[in-house]
Parts: structure tokens; sequence; C-alpha cells
């Protein structure tokens, strides 16, 4: 039901409310922190201690593996993701239910965890080959779900219109389909690459070195020393060139809303004797994903001559888990309200600016925001420093994207009229916010906030800096388990982080029917 | 009516912070009549938690203070330390080798020790600034895998790594504190000239593990040949299940070779701690009689260093290592650091 | 519902209801309204009538004050809420304000959404909603229903009861009608415009539809290209059209260009009487199709039929005066000629005349 008389111009250039900018800019600003420390400390360390930090054989070898694993997992993830959306949404494939669930699941079990499983079980899967394996089998659900969000909204006329002038079937989905799936697609892929730039646990456990890794080896034996704030400088560089590329390629369409409804539903492509392959490809990638870190996980808990279950250990862990997935996802929606408020509301070059400043940010890995905030903390703000607000503020710097999203789109369905009226009707500004924009988005909100509780449950690295004495989350215990290669000890926290993270991912994957997700 | 209404509300109000007040101070009461009957003390501990956990449970039980802690390696909790400067939550800081507490004792944020807890160790252990004393020890090792290398294909030396008849046969930990330390002992033992081309040549032929115990499975399993360890890893394996160590061997060095070194894990004081006199109290109980007892006869299975406590019998008996004479205080972590970036190993 | 119905004596009578005096504005280098001069008598209903893009939102939205005008002043009930002084938030100005999709908050019941401009005491009571609802013509077991349950037409009818209950000092409405189905629309409109006489409220519909405005509103202002071009009642704005721009907008019109001379146009179509008193010359003048009488006997002018179009309850008569004048008219649908068959026209009452620079009384 959208408004049919045009809109004037007049409101685009309405005056921002002065004190939702102010709290606007604020989190803006807190965002930027990190990334503003880490340019000027590039800066004021110079160029040829720059120099000297960052030209050495070491440098280059991170580079290499870096980019290679980037490069190859954001590939491997689009094609993995794209075929299985396709084989799910446009084919006779049996059990689309259970392959949707099944294809969406890996979202509830971290990486870290994931690597484990594998590494657990034989050795073979360490180097460059497993790196790419594992990391593909974790995040080609960020692909996945927003193409096939597409794929079941998608209009058919094209596809027969291509058909009928004598296209074949693989000409038309290069030449009709992937066009239209390209922005989610390059969104997917995106989000997949800045999880590959971020990626620790994992790729410790494989012994393969990237940057993160080594600032994270850096870390623990300098702490903060300009060694690793320097290549924390590099990994930046890289994620700011992935965001540009994404939105050169991407262009402006970053929430599309699905749900305008289809003339008429496609006809699925008949497999016929190619059923039987299509389901073996789907279930080995289910085994790959899912099966043998569940099973490796489910071994050890059965089997494995460490595993305990110190029920008073595992409780207050899952609590205080649970406790911080609460306190950040709280405090990064309601910081995300005035950014998401204003982007919708009074769309212009400051509002776009605010939010993509708070997007930026949240690409940059776990371990240059903790190392940041650590570094200001500590030479600074001493009262903060090891304490649990700290530790939310890395949370609400690296999440805010994830709620801003779901908080756009659902102020995006919030037709401004509504406002007017109630402007008109005699409500203050803030009355009208509380009374009628809230309320309205309060699922979107929900939907946001449990994408952030589940971003924090697995979150890692920044835990490790971060968290003040005595603070133990399940991913930190999880890990220091796993790394002291008590597989069995580590079990326990990897299932509760699976069960703990399951109603949250299974948010995600209602909430990416009704839109795509950027 | 209003008024009313605010006299309402204020007497509302009252009566919630009241509330509150009367609430936090009965807690807080009850909390000191059956808490701890003393300060808490902060401890950095780069030692493993369960041998540090058992010297913290047999402290809390003889003088009732408890102990929290925070877990970090060597050099991540010694640059932390010196990060936070004076305002450092640390009373107490603990290592698992000495290079991190004698950068500690060099920007001189250690506070002196008592001499009482300086005297239970013998002096070789313990700082020459007695700031810090020893608690522990533990001797470099070769562990190998017969079936893919011969004993007499084993090095004499730990010079002899760089050599390229080493290269993918050996495994290192060398982003952990206690590779640092031994690769400090090779450059004091050694100079530095042979330490360098040692160094860069090991950085060309070592496969890199996470630790130790990655290492131990990995020789274990026959990745890998042969790895640099520390002993107590492989007696802790086979004290359990031996799984992780059935297939493998130690090798020690002698001849008072480099790699021969025994490195002292140690504990000392903050200057900056709040609590110096309980803080005292815990190095002296850690390095005392009682203390060292408890690390004989956990599993933790180093070595102690205290007068007059036996060695736990499991392990080689300590006289018959031969390590070579190394002034503990000359070992410069920082520069190793700065070595291991310009060989490309961090 | 006491308050409503004690109104009309209470009420302090004002000069109007609403008045704009020389209200300009701009976005950005496209100017959209040129100067708009507007009086809206109290406790009726104007229309403000024009084509899309002629500026008639944005008016509304100055006067409601969700905008501020560049030049100009407005005021409600004798009130000054834009001008020099300062501008009044729209939450200040006690308006009521009903868009073209109702906007109801679909959070909300009925009975939540017609309370939500009234205090929070009166809202907790639901003050008088049922008797709102009554008067737009709903039944008051709707209260409880919520906004998705309902029609749109009946949509509109909350929506007006919404803007009602605050008893604000005028009531705009912004094309009320237009995204309703035809059907609908009819009933709405009748409700509607009940309504809000009964309340006595003064009201501003803007609407681009001319039948809506002519039927409902008892005062028609014609907006073009952000101007005023003429206010008046609706048989005058109809009978009477200052230039042939409005007398097209608001009906078909035949125009035919005819000498003026004392108080008679002489044209295709004989001498035909005009309102006003104007000065001799030539002119332009613009008759109604239901003017044209086809029987009128040996004094009418000779045509013959074109064409027919025949509507059921009446027919379009397309027809020829000699060679080069063509004509419409519109005749009864019981009375039609045939196609080529010759008949006399005749006008009827008087025609309207477009006079360059003149301007009409």
């Amino acid at each position: 039901m959208t408004s049919t008389a045009p809109r004037p111009v007049a409101t685009l250039r309405r005056p921002y409310p002065p004190v939702r900018l102010a709290a606007a800019v604020a989190v803006a600003a807190l965002t930027l922190v990190p990334l503003g420390y880490v340019l000027i400390f590039v800066v004021a360390e110079g160029p040829s201690q720059a120099a000297d930090l960052l030209l050495r054989p070491r440098v280059g070898e991170l580079l290499r593996n870096t980019t290679a694993l980037t490069v190859t997992g954001c590939l491997a993830c689009a094609v993995l993701g794209t075929g299985a959306a396709w084989l799910v949404e446009r084919t006779t494939l049996p059990g689309r239910r259970v392959w949707t669930a099944l294809m969406a699941a890996p979202l509830a079990v971290p990486a870290f965890v994931n690597s484990y499983g594998w590494v657990s079980v034989t050795a073979s899967v360490q180097g460059f080959g497993g790196a790419v394996l594992i990391t593909t089998m974790s995040y080609y659900p960020l692909v996945y779900l927003p193409v096939a969000a597409v794929l079941r909204g998608m209009d058919p006329a094209f596809e027969d219109l291509s058909r009928a002038l004598g296209n074949g079937p693989w000409r038309t989905f290069f030449r009709v389909v992937l066009p239209q799936l390209r922005p989610a697609l390059l969104g997917g892929v995106l989000l997949v690459g800045l999880h590959l730039l971020a990626e620790y646990g994992a790729l410790q456990a494989l012994r393969f070195p990237t940057f993160t890794t080594a600032i994270f080896d850096l870390f623990e034996s300098t702490f903060n020393g300009p060694a690793s704030t320097m290549l924390s400088g590099v990994l930046v560089l890289g994620c700011l060139l992935l965001l540009v590329g994404e939105l050169r390629l991407a262009g402006r369409a970053r929430v599309a809303r699905v749900g305008g409804g289809v003339a008429r539903a496609a006809v699925p492509h008949r497999l016929g004797a190619r059923t039987p392959l299509a389901l073996l490809g789907m279930a080995a990638l289910a085994v790959l994903a899912l099966g043998v870190p569940l099973g490796s996980l489910g071994r050890w808990l059965v089997v494995g001559s460490s595993t305990e279950f110190p029920i008073g250990l595992l409780a207050t862990t899952t609590a205080t888990t649970i406790g911080l997935g609460v306190a950040g996802a709280a405090a990064t929606c309601l910081l995300a309200l005035p950014v998401a408020w204003l982007s919708i509301r009074h769309p212009g070059l400051v509002s776009r600016l605010l939010e993509r400043s708070t997007y930026i940010a949240g690409s940059l890995p776990g371990i240059v925001v903790a190392l940041a905030l650590v570094t200001l903390s500590v030479g600074y703000l001493p009262t903060i420093y090891q304490t649990a607000t700290l530790l939310v503020a890395a949370y609400v710097i690296l999440f805010m994207p994830r709620a801003m999203v779901s908080l756009r789109a659902a102020l995006a369905q919030v037709p401004p009229e509504l406002d007017d009226s109630a402007r008109a009707l005699g409500a203050r500004p803030a009355a009208v916010l509380w009374r009628v924009t809230l309320p309205l988005v309060a699922r979107g909100l929900g939907a946001g906030a449990a994408l952030v509780f589940l971003a924090v449950v697995t979150e890692l690295t920044a835990t490790l800096l971060l968290a003040p004495i005595g603070t133990a989350t399940l991913a930190t215990e999880f890990w220091s388990n796993s790394s002291s290669l008590a597989y069995g000890a580590a079990a326990p926290y990897a299932l509760l982080m699976i069960i703990v993270s399951a109603p949250a991912a299974w948010l995600l994957t209602r909430q990416s029917r009704r839109e795509v997700v950027a | 009516m209003w008024r009313s209404r605010q006299g309402v509300l204020r007497s509302g109000i009252a009566r919630v912070v009241t509330a509150t007040v009367a609430a936090t101070a009965l807690t807080a009461s009850l909390a000191a009549c059956g808490g701890a009957s003393g300060p808490t003390l902060t401890l950095y501990n780069a030692q493993h938690q369960d041998l540090a956990q058992a010297w913290i449970d047999g402290f809390a039980k003889e003088t009732g203070i408890a102990v929290e802690v925070r877990r970090g390696g060597d050099f991540e909790l010694a640059n932390q330390i010196l990060a936070e400067g004076d305002a450092s939550p640390a009373d107490v800081f603990i290592t698992e080798n000495s290079p991190a507490l004698s950068l500690l004792s060099s920007e001189g944020v250690l506070a002196p020790l008592d001499q009482a807890t300086l005297a239970q160790v013998p002096a070789r252990f313990n700082s020459g600034a007695g700031d810090w004393v020893g608690i522990a020890a533990r001797s470099t090792v070769v562990i190998y895998n017969p079936s893919l290398i011969a004993p007499d294909q084993l090095p004499k030396s730990i010079i002899e790594l760089s050599g390229p008849q080493w290269k993918d046969r050996i495994g290192i930990a060398s982003g952990g504190a206690d590779f640092q330390a031994i690769a400090s002992a090779v450059y004091t033992v050694n100079g530095d000239a042979v330490a360098e081309q040692w160094l860069t040549g090991l950085a060309q032929n070592a496969k890199v593990y996470q630790n130790n115990i990655a290492i131990m499975k990995a020789v274990n399993a026959g990745e890998v040949p042969a790895g640099v360890i520390y002993h107590y890893y492989w007696y802790k394996d086979r004290a359990e299940s031996g799984q992780d160590s059935s297939n493998t061997e130690l090798e020690y060095f002698d001849k008072k070779d480099a790699g021969a070194f025994v490195s002292v894990s140690g504990a000392g004081v903050l200057k900056s701690s709040q609590h110096a006199a309980e803080a005292q109290r815990f190095v002296a109980y850690m390095s005392g009689v009682a203390g060292q007892q408890i690390l004989a006869d956990t599993d933790a299975l180093e070595y102690t260093v205290g007068d007059g406590v036996p060695q736990n019998p499991a392990l080689r008996p300590f006289s018959e290592l031969d390590p070579p004479d190394v002034d503990l205080n000359t070992l410069n972590g920082p520069k190793i650091i700065s070595e291991m970036q310009r060989v490309g190993l961090l | 519902m006491t308050q409503l119905s004690e109104r009309p004596q209470q009420r302090v009578v004002t000069a109007d209801g609403l008045r704009v005096a020389g209200l300009q504005k701009s976005y950005g280098p496209v100017p959209v309204l040129h100067g708009v001069d507007l009086a809206v008598p109290a406790g009726a209903l104007t229309a403000v009538l024009g084509r899309s893009g002629c500026g008639k939102t944005t008016l509304l939205r100055l006067v409601a004050g969700f905008d501020r005008p560049d030049a100009g002043t407005v005021s409600i009930g004798g009130r000054e809420v834009a001008g020099p002084g300062g501008v009044a938030s729209p939450e200040d100005r006690r308006i009521g304000y009903v868009t073209q999709e109702g906007n109801l908050f679909p959070h909300l019941t009925v009975a939540a959404n017609v309370a939500f401009g009234l205090p929070r005491r009166a809202r907790r009571a639901r003050f008088g909603v049922s008797a709102l609802l009554e008067l737009v013509g709903l039944e008051p077991s709707y209260a409880k229903r919520y906004p998705h349950e309902l029609s749109g037409g009946q949509q509109q009818r909350v929506a007006l009861a919404r803007a009602l209950a605050p008893e604000p000092g005028i009531l705009l409405l912004d094309e009320p009608f237009s995204s309703l189905d035809v059907e609908l629309r009819e009933s709405t409109r009748r409700a509607v415009a009940a309504a809000l006489a009964a309340a006595g409220t003064t009201a501003v519909l803007v609407t681009h539809d001319q039948a809506e405005a002519l039927s409902l509103a008892t005062r028609v202002a014609v907006m073009r290209d952000g101007r005023i071009v003429q206010e008046a009642s609706p048989a005058q704005l109809y009978r009477h059209p200052v230039d042939r721009a409005v007398a097209a907008f608001v009906g078909d019109v035949v125009v035919l260009p005819a000498t003026l001379r004392g108080g008679v146009a002489e044209c295709a179509l004989g001498g035909l009487r005009v309102a006003a008193a104007l000065a001799d010359g030539p002119a332009t003048v613009l008759v109604r199709p239901e003017q044209i009488a086809l029987d009128a006997g040996d004094g009418g002018v000779p045509a013959h039929v074109l064409d027919i179009e025949y509507y059921g309850h009446d027919a379009v008569v397309r027809l020829a005066l000699g060679a080069a004048v063509e004509v419409t008219a519109r005749c009864p649908g019981y009375a039609l000629p045939a196609v080529g068959e010759r008949v006399r026209l005749a006008v009827q009452g008087e025609v309207g005349v477009e006079v360059t620079g003149a301007p009409v009384p």
C-alpha cells in the first residue's frame, strides 16, 4: 500500500531535528574510535617506521595468505550459496523445507567450533585447503540466505522470455537471473569477505597464518606494541577496499522489499533423472558443513577422556554469555535508533555519512577494535579499562550494522505520513517516537537484537582481549580448552554455544524471508 | 491536587531509595561477615591454570585470602602491566619463564621481595635485583617419534636445528613465551652472531605450531619427526592416558648446550599493588615449603626449586640435567621478540 | 456528546476560519507557490481544486505547519501561525489532518486511534469515541477492531473521527478519497460531508476531482501553477469561470470567439447574454454543452449532427455550424437527434466570458 500521490521534494529538505542529530553524531563518533585510533597511530609512526614494520617477508607471506583465502573463500561461498539456493528454491528438489533449515543451520555453529570439529578428527585439514574448506562451510549461508530470498520473489517472466528467444537454461541463468541476483549476491559476498578478514579462531587451529592471527600472536608477545597496530592498519585497508568494491558493484540497491507480490509463482525446473545427483550434492554439503562438526562434537561429549561437566562453571559461563549477549543487544539497538531514524526519515548527505560510518566501523575485525579500545582505555580512560562496559562498547561498535539493517528495514515500512498525522493530532516529536514509531518497529528491533545476540555469543577475539578479570564466556572457555587440545573438555561449551545461538539463527533465516539483507 | 501528587511521588521515591540503601548495607555487612577475612588479591597468571589454582587454593586454606586471576601469556601480561602503569590492578605476577619478569624488573615496576622469601630458593633461580623469586623450573627437551627418526640422527646441539637436514622436520611453538625463553638462552650462551644465524635457519626449517601440546600431538601422530618443547608436557600426558605421547620419546641435551636450558618460572609483587603485605605473603607461600610441596604433589610435573623439598619422583632427577650456566637476568625478552620479527616468525 | 453539539452557540464568530496571504514557497530553484491568497469562511467546507503539481498539497502542508513558507502569512481562526513573527509547529496549531491513505496507526484499535489526540485522561476513558464513530457513520462496535480489518472507506471515516476528536480549529483533508474504489467514494464522500456539517468545523479539502469539489464544498478555489486563479461558489465557478482553462477544468466547455457589444456577445451561436458588464470589443465566450438546446425552432442557428456519444442518461452530440465551426452539446437521452440530421441551436442562460486583462467581478 504505497502512496500514489507524488511526494513533494519538501520532505527531503526538512532541517534535522537537533537532539536526534546530536545523538546520531555521538553514536557515529563512538563507532569511529577504533578506525581513528589506527589511522592516527599509523600516521604518527611515520613512513620509515611503517616501512620497517611492514616491508618484511613475513608480511608478504601474510598478505599472500590473507588475499588467497579471502578471494577463494568468497568465490567458493558465492558458487555454493547460489547453487544451493537455486536448487532449493527453483527446482523440483524434494524435501525443500528440510533443506532450507539445513542450509541455514551452519549459522548457529561458530567457525572456530567448526574447525575444532575437523581438526580433532584429522590433521590433514590444516593449511590453505582446509582453511578454505572450513571457512566456506561456515559462511556460505551468508550468501545462501539473501540469494534464496531474491530467487523466491523473482518474476519468472524474464526467464520465460529468454527461453522463448532461444537461450538455453545456462545462458538464461547467466544473462537474466544472475544480474537480478547481483545486489543480494554481492552483499552476501561482502559479508563473507569481512568475516574471512576477521577470522581468528578457526584459522589458528588450522595453522594458517593471516593478518588477524599474526596480530593476535603479536598481541600475546607484546600486548599493544606498534607492530600489531601496523598490521591492523593493513587489515583496515583491506576491509575498506572490500566495502568500496561492493558499493561500486552493487550500487545503491541495498534493502529491497520482497513482498509486493509476484505476478505468478515460477514453475520449478524439473530435475528428473538428475534428482539423485542433486540430493547427493546437497547431502554432501550438509554433511561437510554440519555433520562433521556436530558429529565430532557429539563424539567428544561421549567418548572424550577429558570430558567433564563442571556444572557450576558451565552454568556461570552460560549465564555470563547470555548476560553479555542481552546487554550487547540492548545497547546496540538503542544506539542504532537515532542513526537509523535519521537515515530513513531525513535522507540526505549528513545522515548517509553517519550511517556509512557506523557500517565502516562494523566491518573492522574484532581484534582491531579490541586493540584500539585496550590502548585507549589503558592510556586515557582507566576507569572503564577491564570492565564489562568496555567490552559491551566493543560489541556495539562491531555489531551495529546488524542492528541497523533490521531497524532501517522496519522503519522504512512505517510511512512518514503517520508521523505527520500524529503531530497534527498534537503529539510532540518525542511523543510521536514513543507512541507511534517505536511500537511499529518493535518487531524489526527484536530481529536486530537477536542478530546482535547471536554475534555476541559467538564472538571470540574481542572478548579474549577485553573481558574483565574473572569473566569467562562460553567462547573463551571453549577456546582455552581447545587450544590445550582438551577436546573433551571443550565439547560442552561448544554445545552450549550452539544451543544458545540457535534461536537467534532461526530468527535470522525468518527475517531474510521478508527481505534481502545486504 | 498536583502538589499532593508530587508529595506522593516524592515519598514513593524516598521509600525506594531508603529500601535500596538498606538492602545494600545489609548485603555489604553480610559479605563482610561471612566472606573472606581480608582483601582479594589480583593475580596476573601466565602459568598453567591448574598449577596456579592449586597454589591459590592452598594459600586460601592457610590464610583465608582469596585470589582473582587474569590469564594470559608471559609477555602479554608483562606488557599489559607496563601499559597499565600505576593504575594496574595486578598485585602478583606469575610467569612460566623468567625473561618477562626480567623485563619488569628492568622497568622498575616490581617491589623488592622480603629477604626471608628469597632465602627459600637458591640464588641462581632468583632475580639478581631481589624483586622476583623462582617457583618452578622446566627443562628444554627434544620430543621425537622413533619410527620417523632414529636416536643417532637426533641433534647433539640445539644449534644443529638450523641446518638444511632439518627442513620441515622440526616443530616449534614460536608464538609462545616458552620458545622465546629458549631462544633467548641461545643468544646468551652462544652469542649474537651464532644465535642470529641459528634463528634465521630455524625459521626456514621449522613447522610452527600453536603451542607445545600441539607439537607433542603432531610428533605423536607422525606429522613431524621431532619438536622442541619443555619436559613436563610429555610427563603429564604419560601420567594420564598417554594417548598423545605413546609414540614419542624425549631426548635431553647435555654438556651445557643451550638446548639443555632450564627455564625458571617466577613470581613477583608489583610496586603499584594496593595489598602489598598480602601479596608478599602469597609469593612467600609459593616459594616456601608448603607451596613447593604442592608443586611436587600435583601432576604439574615441573621441577621444584625451593630448598628442602624433594622432586617429584616421576621426573628425571634434577641432578642428572646438565644445563648451561645462564644468568637469568641477562635473558633479553624484547630483543628476542624483535629478532623473531626480523626472521619472520612473528 | 455535548461538546460538539454545543459548539455552534458557544463559538465566537471569527471573520475567517483560515486566511492565507501572499504565501510563497520554493524547493531549491523550483518555485511552487507564487503568492497564494485565500480566505476560508469559518464553519464551512472549502475545496482547493487543481491538477497534480499545481501546489495544492504544498499549500496544505504549509497551513498544517509541516513546512515553513518562504514569505507570506497563515492565520487560523484569527491567530497568526506562520509569518514574519515566527512559525508555530503543527502540534501547536490545533489542526486536524486527514491524508490520502488515512494513515491510521496500525498498532492501535479504532478506539485508540480516535482517542489518540485527546489529553491523557480523556484518552484512557475513551471519551466520546462512540459519539464520534456515529458522527462519521460507523457502528460503535467497530471501536475494538484494528485498521487492517476495515475497508478503505471505513478507514477514512475513522481517520476523520480521529482528526475531529481533539476539536481542531480547522480540518485539512488532502485528497482523502482518491485512494478509494469508485463505489466506496460516493458513500464515503457523503458521510464525510455530513459529519463535517454536523460538527460545524472549518474544513479545507484539497482535490483534483472537480465533481468532488463542486458537490461537497460551499466555496471552491481553483489553483493553477501556484496561484489561486478563481475563488467562488460552485455555481458561480461553473457558470462564470474566469478563463477557458478554469472552464475546461470544471467541466466540458465550448470556446468561441465573439465580439462584445452592449452586454451581448455576438458569436457563431448568435447573440449570447453575458453576466458581467464589460467593455465592448473582442472576447471569447465559454459555453457549456448543456446550455445548447437542439430544438430552437426557426430563430436558432442551423447546424447538422456529426456524431453522437450515448451515455444512457444523456448524450454528447457533436455538431457542425457551417464549414469551420464545431460545437458539442449535451441533450437528454430520451430526445436524441439522428446522425446527419439538421437541427437549430440556441443557447440558454448566461455564458462566461474570457477577456484578457479584465478581471471578472
